[in-house]
């Protein structure tokens, strides 16, 4: 028996969708004319293909305002919309309200996934807290308006935020998942709760740029309507793409998650500029004096010796500053150190670019360096700490060997230098 | 973006500090004779740049071999007002007419503010964010900035440090903030945060700032720069770490909060690539010794870098 809490559009949509893939359902929403009116077929909301779902999977769905009926499943689907406030923050009451009553009827041990639009943090919070006694999973929804019952019957994929993303899941939440036929991808809580948004940013700078260039269409004789598939065929952008001419951003899930991320950026205050520079500076430069620096890579990209725009390029020049005393030992296999700055020194190989430094820098993700051997890595510096923007080096191999690796996008201590 | 035009460090011949008994300027005074500079501090009772003949006398005191470093300002905590602010440009524009007129030096050095982005500007706030609705205090140093890019001959290296809140040893002000806090936590065994002490600020030690003005001098270095740590830190752990330096407990009272919650973090990345090498001392480790200097007057370059 599989729970689902709150019958908003998303809550119907799965209920209904579970019921199609053949399991029995307590439908539950502590409104009791919602339920009674759902149970008599009739929807609050207007879906395309839905009410023919209900109708032909009714047997299977209890619609219930009694949340004791969620004590005998062992998965308990939240899947409440979370309403927004007139500038587009959620208001959480509702989901805090569902999620309060779900945790007391709950059965200790059964499985509870999230599937409301929640901010990153929720779910740990959750987890670690008042629903401590369950088994808490986080799923990103992408319901789509008028398109949710072919998305809810036929995902792409699942992205499933947990705790430990390499334990098992339970048996009834991965009987569930397994049986829509479609990649599950596994997770920590955050970069789930992140994914949803990610999705939706990139949702909206597809439309914004469309919207941009078709209006200037008009003034420079273009037609946007050419141009459409030009981008629609390019494998970068792909089929379904948001590049077709719109008015804008409209709904509530986009705008939603634009807030949140301003929220996130007013509240962390993230930079995004200079990783690298900025990095070895908290974990090396601002406390090591004289420090050493081998840098892997010039050319902006593998396989060419082109060095314009290289990030490696910019790197080196700060690093030769007349106020700081670096030394750079630099190896890249088609490019040569220019020499521009005396403490910036060419090595013979990526190996002797390691001697005696205190860091790695690794610019360019050239495949010969992911072959060079991390034990002899670690025996030449007499540091320990890899930057690998790219990921080019295995970051478990480097931390059993005592090196302390840095990949751009994960999670550090970053801040407590 | 900061460029230095010497590779090789060089003092100039001499220092001149408008501004000279105030808490920058004193620190800088001490900072830069310990490492060897010879300084010229002037304050408001030697030369009142309010006053009509401040331009002569700023001409007979600025050879063109000095450098300047501009620090005078009548602080928010002496007045916040109109006339404040009026008073603050008069200055200003009396070291701006002794450029108009002449006058010539190597490098000037302006103490500007991060109060000139305003409140409403987006984080993490950087050397180029536009923010909105400064303060009389913020105002007036974008005012000054914006005279001094105009006036300035191009041959006179401009710098302008922004730094964000200042504490340390010798800080008079007794602004909101880790002095305050720990001022009250030695005499009155409590510190009063605004509701519950979450907004998130930088905290600037003043040392790092004095070194920084060194530095920029001995590279005669030409651009803006936020002065800041690039951590920001809540007032309650501000607080929290000025009460665990105190032998006796002190109580932290939260106050009914006025005001909405607003963040402030700064992007440090220009300060990083200007100097790669840099270390601005740790929140901990400057109130340890503004701490001890509360205690027994040590000065402000006693952190050890």
């Amino acid at each position: 028996m599989i729970g689902i809490a709150g019958l908003s559009h998303l809550g119907i949509v799965t209920s209904a969708a579970t019921a199609a893939q053949g399991f029995d359902v307590v439908a539950y929403d502590a409104d009791a004319e919602r339920c009674a009116s759902l149970a008599r077929g009739r929807l609050p909301v207007v879906e395309p293909g839905l009410a023919e779902l209900l109708a032909a999977h009714r047997a299977r769905i209890r619609f219930t305002n009694e949340a004791a009926a969620l004590r005998g499943c062992e998965l308990i689907i939240c899947a409440s919309d979370v309403p927004t406030d007139e500038q587009d923050r959620s208001d959480p009451t509702v989901i805090n309200d569902l999620l309060e009553t779900v945790v007391h009827h709950a059965a200790p041990g059964s499985a509870l996934v999230v599937l409301s639009q929640v901010p990153p943090g929720f779910t740990r919070t959750l987890a670690n807290g008042a629903a401590s006694a369950l088994a808490v999973f986080y799923q990103v929804e992408t319901l789509i308006f008028g398109a949710a019952v072919e998305r809810a019957l036929h995902p792409e994929r699942f992205i499933v935020g947990c705790d430990d993303p390499s334990a098992a899941l339970p048996a009834p939440y991965a009987a569930w998942l397994s049986a829509f036929g479609c990649p599950v991808l596994r997770m920590r809580y955050e970069s789930a709760e992140l994914s949803k948004i990610a999705i939706n940013m990139l949702l909206a700078s597809s439309v914004a740029t469309a919207k941009t260039l078709a209006a200037l269409c008009e003034d420079i004789g273009a037609d946007w309507s050419e141009i459409v598939p030009a981008l629609t065929s390019d494998r970068r952008i792909g089929p379904h793409a948001y590049v077709r001419p719109g008015l804008g951003i409209g709904g509530g899930n986009i705008p939603r998650d634009l807030a949140t991320v301003r929220a996130l950026a007013d509240q962390h205050g993230t930079p995004d500029r200079d990783w690298v520079l900025r990095t070895l500076h908290r974990e090396v430069l601002s406390h090591r004096p004289d420090p050493v620096i081998a840098l892997w890579g010039l050319a902006y990209k593998p396989g060419t010796n082109s060095t314009t725009h290289s990030p490696a390029m910019d790197l080196l020049e700060v690093l030769g500053s007349p106020t700081a005393q670096i030394t750079v030992q630099v190896y890249d296999p088609q490019v040569r150190c220019n020499g521009r700055h005396p403490r910036q020194l060419q090595a013979a190989s990526a190996l002797d670019a390691c001697r005696g430094a205190d860091a790695l820098a690794i610019m360019t993700p050239w495949p010969e360096f992911a072959a060079v051997s991390l034990a002899q890595v670690r025996e030449m510096l007499r540091g320990s700490v890899i930057v690998d923007p790219y990921g080019v080096t295995n970051g478990r191999e480097c931390e059993a060997l005592g090196l302390r690796h840095l990949r751009l996008g994960a999670p550090t201590l970053a801040g407590t230098c | 973006m900061v460029t230095h035009r010497w590779q090789t460090p060089q003092r100039p011949s001499r220092v001149v500090i408008l501004g000279g008994s105030g808490f920058v300027g004193r620190s800088v005074k001490e900072h830069l004779e310990s490492q060897g500079f010879k300084v010229a501090a002037v304050s408001s009772s030697d030369l009142d740049l309010c006053q009509p003949g401040a331009v002569e006398k700023l001409s007979e005191l600025i050879q063109p071999d000095d450098a300047l470093v501009f620090a005078a300002a009548i602080t928010p905590d002496k007045g916040k007002d109109f006339e404040t602010y009026r008073k603050n440009l008069l200055m200003g524009e009396h070291v701006c007419q002794f450029f108009f007129k002449g006058g010539r030096c190597r490098q000037v050095i302006y103490i500007s503010s991060d109060a000139m982005y305003g409140e409403r500007v987006e984080n993490p706030v950087r050397e180029s964010s536009q923010g909105q609705s400064p303060n009389w205090h913020g105002l007036m140093h974008r005012h000054r900035e914006q005279w001094l890019q105009q006036i300035v001959p191009p041959a006179v290296v401009l710098t302008m440090l922004r730094p964000c809140a200042l504490y340390g040893p010798g800080d008079t002000h007794n602004s909101y903030g880790p002095n305050r806090f720990l001022q009250s936590a030695v005499h009155e065994r409590k510190i009063t945060l605004f509701g519950e002490g979450e907004e998130l600020r930088d905290h600037v030690y003043i040392g790092d700032l004095c070194r920084l003005i060194e530095l920029s001098l001995l590279h005669r270095s030409d651009g803006k720069l936020n002065v800041a740590t690039g951590h920001a830190v809540s007032f309650a752990d501000v607080a929290k770490r000025a009460a665990a330096l105190c032998p006796e407990p002190v109580r932290i009272d939260p106050s009914p909060r006025h005001t909405p919650v607003t963040h402030r973090h700064f992007d440090i990345t220009e300060l990083v690539r200007a100097f790669p090498t840099f270390r601005m001392t740790p929140l901990e480790e400057g109130l340890a010794v503004t701490y001890r200097a509360l205690l027994c007057r040590e000065p402000a370059t006693a952190v050890k870098t």
